[in-house]
């Protein structure tokens, strides 16, 4: 099987097949990511098929390292982006506090789930979980990603893990 | 003991997830679009080449009449110049190529084209 970086050469060479391998295998995750740090489904798979076409116009500038990291970067960008239209500009900070999404009654009264829990989270919790827990980034990896210190990645995703296993153990006792 | 090992059962819950989302549907759009941009780049490149042979075209036939000129100032020079020590003859040529509008026409026609593929090209 070819790796990654065969791959992104070859797609950089104008090699549509190779580029399509990549997003067949990288798709999970980037819409996992996206769908995740948007709260929408929807939204999300916009965001990731909007991080795929910048991924093909910006190939060539893929210099090897991890591909997942590099996607992933792309996928943050392209997330504050759609963010900043949809002018929901949030401060990432230590004080954020948990904002939740728009959900209708009926979804309110679901059983807790992971996403769910993960939604109970604060911003930069839930972005830094997503990241190295979700999408598989390390924490500097995902540091280099946010641009955040790296204390502060391992600090959210700390506390964002273990507030996520109370929570999923609260909804199974419940 | 890696960092990620601390929530490895979290991250198999994620992986189910995200394995569980159908890649081939999504691939496919994706691939739709990626051909969709390309085909538009394309046309763009292609359009704006085109105008520029065309632009370079409608030059030709003054090219042609200018080419005689030039040609006939450069052999008229050349005779001339040993007679005329050189600077007359010179300066004469220098006022030929300078009059002739058909270089300023390929320059722009190829700083068009130029223009058009490093503008829609990948980065």
């Amino acid at each position: 099987m070819r790796s990654d970086p065969d791959l992104a050469h070859a797609a950089a060479r104008g090699n549509e097949a190779s580029f399509a391998e990549l997003v067949r295998r990288h798709q999970g995750k980037v819409r996992g990511m996206a769908r995740r740090l948007s709260g929408s489904d929807a939204q999300g798979d916009d965001i990731a098929q909007v991080t795929f076409l910048t991924a093909w116009q910006k190939i060539s500038t893929y210099a090897g390292g991890t591909f997942s990291s590099w996607i992933c970067t792309i996928c943050w960008r392209e997330f504050l982006q759609w963010r900043r239209r949809q002018k929901m500009e949030i401060e990432f900070d230590e004080t954020a506090e948990i904002i939740p999404f728009d959900r209708s009654a009926d979804q309110n009264e679901m059983r807790m789930d992971l996403t769910r829990a993960l939604e109970t989270l604060s911003e930069a919790q839930r972005v830094c979980v997503v990241m190295c827990v979700a999408t598989g980034l390390t924490h500097q990896e995902a540091a280099d990603v946010t641009g955040w210190p790296l204390g502060t990645v391992k600090s959210h995703v700390q506390r964002g893990v273990a507030l996520l296993r109370t929570r999923l153990e609260n909804a199974n006792v419940a | 003991m890696r960092e990620q090992d601390a929530y490895k059962d979290l991250s198999d819950l994620f992986r189910v997830e995200d394995n569980a989302l159908q890649a081939q549907p999504f691939t496919r759009q994706v691939m739709h679009r990626v051909a969709g941009q390309k085909r538009m780049r394309r046309l763009v490149v292609g359009s704006l080449g085109l105008t520029g042979a065309v632009i370079a075209a409608l030059q030709l036939p003054q090219l042609m009449a200018d080419w005689v000129g030039v040609d006939k100032t450069v052999t008229e020079a050349l005779t001339t110049a040993p007679a005329e020590l050189g600077t007359a003859a010179v300066s004469q040529l220098s006022m030929a190529a300078m009059s002739n509008p058909m270089w300023l026409a390929i320059a722009a026609g190829a700083a068009l084209c130029v223009f058009a593929v490093s503008t829609f090209e990948r980065a």
